[in-house]
């Protein structure tokens, strides 16, 4: 679980997690180490040195690391300056010219960490020793325990001390962004966090991001349906107590069922694989949250949150195309207007097909189109073919074309030049039809690595949501909670499961369409 | 904690408890708890369990070298490990010495001899209202000086850290406890901040008789260090904040576009007016400083404007602190800057700002009466904080209930002891067989002597023996020299433990020991039974 704090450009990550999900990253990071022990020596005697060996760092990581700072033999780590520039420092210089050799093994990628390579503040993890990363028993596998984590002191003022120390600093605060799981005890953590966040910086945005693993299987009845009640729990609350929350999975539904995982056309992903798959959710959330993080732009979270959560419906999905697909040579009036009726954009909430429902209010960002290829390029004195030719900019292409597709909607839309970059560590899965810059050839390989793809991403309150959270509160209805008396065990009681079957009806309620109450 | 065992689950379970509800007595609660189920295991287990009787039947059967035992026989009747009963290993002289009852493979033979854990622990409750009884009579009561409270404190806290540092860990927390004490009001041990610094060494960690916060002032114009300051503790927002309504500014000039902006900023600026007003009226001479603490935050304007009227102002106080500030400095917490009066204003004698790294620390201090206090503790690393840390937690805890007790008890082992002799000579009057279960709570009790004659290299028995003998002439409550091994008077050498803990000890070790006794078979155990 993270949470990360903006104030329009700078920005820091503090995270809570369970001991050994960081595996070779050092909880106070790499940046700050001393690892000078020689010259502090005063004591005169005999002298012993016990050292302990430092846990493998895989190969992929030694080579991050010796891109970025100098490891040298005696152990002193010592980090080159990147210069701080808007934008992220330029990775292409940092990696030696042989990418091959960066693409980390995907054997090895156990934890979320062993792809990191962001050197984290000393202030920015606080480790929870109650609770085992992983193996049969001692999880945090309920709400209820998450929740309770929270209310203990020790946690409590831990959290509170590290988020101050980030706060303080914020000349204006804009909000927080909270990413969570959603399955496990997280979403627990989650909701009492947001609750905590909302009491105290009351007036600020809190968006939450609850992440949710893509496949499952029937296999695990426990897991399954732990799964269905930490989910259900934590939307509801985590809902109640943030400005905007927004399910991400690549999985095809919230339900106990499970559904194909959803496909990206120009991709060849493993869903099974969490580094392919955050890699892709991080680039919807890296691009779903310009908005608000842009120097240049107006909006800040708490608009953006108060423009989509409009009457009650704080639930949102998000959808990307990852890449946008645009051929070389097209402008962007071209290639929307190949589209025709639909945007092609690939759902991330797990709450089914958007198609035949309508959105209510939706934010759009479209980055990566060159000022160039940006509107149509029609010499004067010719008639534009369609009114998205007659554009001047493309931010009213843009803008033009939500129109047409969905009239009435509240859209905001957000044109970017810069694309989004792709460069190892970003796992290579990729069509060979793309070309360096993410376009889209015609069949033809060329052979170059993709560096830079073209994002789409949209953040929608859309009617889907009424089937899916209906769908939701009806699976849990159907289930007897008594039987699950670990679950019940740890905090969560009966009464607790019926408030929030009733929540989830009263969300879906606020999604549904205005045609069927015609009907 | 993580514990896979159920049953030391539900010890460590009774530890937290004894945590949560004295903050001392741990260790000892471990101890007891162990000590009362090896006591009643004598009795119970004094007969072999039926696959040990099985196997030596067995053994007795194939004749090697016993045939003179032929058929029924006499057997060992002790506590025999089943890998020792393995016939390559039993020595065949002592089987027939230790002879003491009748052989049979009839399963009768458990209920013969063994003691039902029902009348074991019918003893330990008996054992346990009598040693209540004790407790309560060689409690002393006396007015809680500030002597009485340094000892207890020491005794406290030399058991978790080294002497060196005990003392001056005692000091400091007596001292905070005192300072916070006010005579009718129970004490709140949240008044007393523990703050740490990753600084110096552990000895330096002292009490400060003020706040201190670890964020400083965000200007670069702002003191440093301001003597003799007002402080303004509030909770407003002194940040610019763009319009709720989603309508963006709509300007033809430049000159519009800052009228308008100047329009939006016009709230913040007020508020910060009227700081700057108060200011003025308090301070005119000059002399005195003026510091604002605020929960919200301060923009950069703000701040700007703060500091060149020579305020001195730090965002974003933390809201747990705010209580604190006023509780220290005086003055009431403002959520309006409507009505600001000089009543509002607390004092300090001395703010000054100390950056340690990147790190900024802001001492409040010398405040006129303060009622919320800090101790700041300083230490070269992370683990000394938490142990120093871990360390006044229990100490405050144990001054704190000496002065809700009004009384403490001697200790140093004295009370077990006492308690112990008091029982053995109680144990007459118990009928039947549960006087067995008066006995062997008695012996318990004598573990924790026995331990803290262990931890300082003396002789288990010969120091217990000294103690009780030196007890049962004079009749007087000794224990344990920990430096020398000798009957020392608790009392006279000021080792003080709290009445509660020991309270608290008996009640709690005897329950869940008995709990444990009766339990026939533990089935499955539960994934949520395994927290500690």
């Amino acid at each position: 679980m993270t949470y990360k704090y903006s104030a329009y450009h700078s920005c820091s990550v503090q995270g809570s997690d369970s001991p050994g999900s960081l595996s070779s990253l050092k909880q106070e990071g790499g940046l700050y180490q001393d690892k000078h022990l020689d010259a502090a020596i005063a004591w005169q005697g005999k002298l012993t040195t016990h050292k302990e060996e430092l846990q493998a760092k895989n190969p992929f990581l030694q080579n991050l690391l010796s891109a970025e700072g100098v490891m040298s033999s005696d152990g002193v780590w010592r980090v080159q300056a990147f210069p701080s520039g808007k934008d992220i420092p330029s990775l292409t210089r940092a990696f030696p010219s042989n990418p091959k050799s960066l693409i980390p093994p995907e054997g090895s990628i156990k934890v979320w960490s062993d792809f990191l390579h962001v050197q984290l503040h000393p202030k920015s993890i606080c480790i929870i020793q109650k609770y085992n990363h992983d193996g049969e028993a001692g999880r945090l596998e309920g709400f209820g325990q998450g929740e309770s984590l929270l209310q203990e002191p020790t946690y409590l003022e831990e959290l509170e001390d590290r988020l101050h120390f980030y706060v303080e600093e914020c000349d204006y605060l804009q909000g927080f962004q909270v990413l969570c799981d959603l399955h496990d005890g997280f979403s627990g953590l989650g909701a009492k966090a947001t609750e905590l966040l909302q009491d105290e910086y009351a007036g600020r945005g809190i968006l939450t991001w609850g992440l949710l693993p893509g496949p499952y299987t029937l296999g695990e009845p426990q897991k399954n349906f732990y799964r269905l009640f930490n989910t259900a729990l934590g939307l509801v609350n985590i809902a109640a107590h943030s400005s905007l929350v927004c399910p991400l999975s690549l999985g095809g539904s919230l339900g106990l069922r499970p559904e194909p995982p959803v496909t990206f056309p120009h991709l060849r992903y493993d869903v099974t694989l969490p580094y392919h798959s955050s890699a892709l959710l991080a680039t919807a959330l890296d691009t779903i949250t310009v908005p608000y993080r842009l120097c240049s732009s107006s909006i800040s979270m708490v608009h953006l949150a108060d423009m989509l959560s409009f009457s009650g419906r704080k639930v949102v999905t998000a959808g990307a195309s990852i890449p946008f697909p645009a051929a070389p040579g097209h402008s962007l009036p071209d290639t929307l207007a190949q589209f025709g009726g639909t945007i092609p954009c690939t759902p991330l909430s797990a709450c089914g097909e958007p198609s035949g429902t309508r959105s209510f209010a939706q934010s759009v960002v479209l980055r990566g189109v060159d000022k160039t290829r940006q509107t149509s390029q029609i010499s004067p004195g010719t008639s534009p073919s369609s009114p998205l030719h007659a554009c001047t900019s493309g931010e009213e292409v843009l803008a033009q074309y939500l129109q047409q597709l969905q009239p009435g909607v509240l859209s905001s839309s957000q044109l970017l030049l810069s694309p989004c970059r792709v460069v190892p560590p970003y796992p290579r899965f990729f069509s060979s039809r793309l070309n360096q810059q993410g376009l889209i050839l015609d069949g033809t390989h060329n052979g170059t690595a993709v560096e830079t793809i073209p994002v789409l991403t949209t953040l929608c309150s859309s009617s889907l949501l009424h089937r899916a959270l209906g769908r939701l509160a009806g699976e849990l209805a159907n289930l007897d909670l008594r039987r699950w008396a670990s679950f019940l065990a740890a905090g969560v009681e009966q009464d607790d499961m019926e408030e929030t079957i009733q929540e989830l009806h009263n969300l879906a309620q606020c999604y549904k369409d205005g045609d069927s109450l015609i009907n | 904690m993580q514990i896979q065992h159920p049953t030391a689950s539900l010890i460590a379970k009774v530890a937290t408890a004894q945590d949560d509800i004295t903050g001392d007595g741990t260790t000892s609660n471990v101890l007891i708890i162990g000590e009362l189920l090896k006591q009643a295991d004598l009795y119970i287990s004094e007969v072999l369990g039926s696959h040990t009787l099985r196997s030596l039947h067995s053994l007795y059967l194939s004749g090697r070298g016993l045939s003179q035992l032929d058929g029924v026989s006499s057997c060992l009747v002790l506590h025999v490990p089943e890998s020792e009963a393995r016939a390559d290993t039993v020595e065949k002289s002592k089987l027939p010495e230790v002879a003491w009852g009748t052989f049979s493979t009839d399963s009768t033979v458990e209920r013969a001899w063994g003691l039902h854990p029902r009348i074991i622990t019918e003893g330990f409750e008996a054992a346990k209202v009598k040693a209540l009884e004790v407790l309560e009579e060689i409690k002393i009561e006396k007015e809680m000086t500030r002597e009485i409270l340094l000892d207890v404190a020491r005794t406290s806290l030399r058991t978790k850290v080294h002497a060196e540092l005990a003392d001056v860990l005692t000091e400091a927390v007596v001292d905070s406890l005192l300072a916070i004490r006010r005579p009718g009001f129970p004490i709140d041990l949240f008044m007393v901040e523990i703050m740490e610094m990753k600084h110096k060494s552990e000895t330096d960690t002292t009490l400060i008789r003020g706040l201190v916060l670890d964020h400083g002032a965000r200007h670069p114009d702002m003191k440093k260090r301001v003597e003799d300051a007002f402080i303004l503790t509030c909770n407003v927002s002194l940040e610019y904040e763009k319009t709720e309504v989603n309508s963006g500014f709509f300007y033809k000039t430049a000159e519009e576009r800052e009228k308008l902006v100047k329009a939006e900023r016009q709230f913040v600026e007020d508020r910060v007016n009227k700081i700057i007003k108060l200011k003025r009226k308090v301070c005119d001479d000059g002399n005195k400083g003026f510091i604002v603490l605020n929960q919200k935050g301060i923009d950069p304007f703000s701040l700007d404007v703060l500091a060149k009227e020579g305020i001195v102002a730090l965002r974003r106080a933390k809201r747990r602190n705010m209580e604190r500030l006023t509780l220290a400095c005086g003055g009431i917490a403002m959520n309006s800057l409507d009505d600001l009066t000089p009543d509002c204003l607390g004092h300090a004698g001395l703010v000054y700002e100390y950056a340690l790294g990147e790190e900024k620390f802001t001492f409040i201090e010398k405040c006129d009466n303060p009622r919320s206090v800090t101790l700041l503790v300083k230490g070269p690393n992370k683990h000394t904080l938490t142990q120093i840390k871990d360390a006044i937690r229990d100490g405050l805890r144990a001054v704190k209930n000496a002065l809700d007790d009004h009384c403490v008890v001697p200790g140093a082992g004295a009370v077990e002891v006492a308690i112990s002799e008091a029982l053995v000579k109680h144990k007459s009057n118990i009928k039947g067989r549960a006087r067995l279960g008066v006995q062997a709570f008695a012996d318990a009790l004598l573990i924790i002597p026995k331990v803290l004659a262990q931890n300082s290299g003396f002789d288990l028995q010969e120091t217990l023996v000294k103690i009780q003998a030196e007890h049962a002439e004079t009749g007087r409550l000794f224990g344990i020299d920990l430096n020398t091994g000798a009957p020392i008077l608790p009392a006279e050498s000021g080792i003080w433990d709290n009445y509660c803990v020991k309270k608290q000890l008996l009640h709690s070790c005897t329950v869940i020991a008995t709990n444990i006794l009766l339990v026939d078979e533990i089935m499955r155990a539960g994934m949520s039974s395994l927290k500690g």
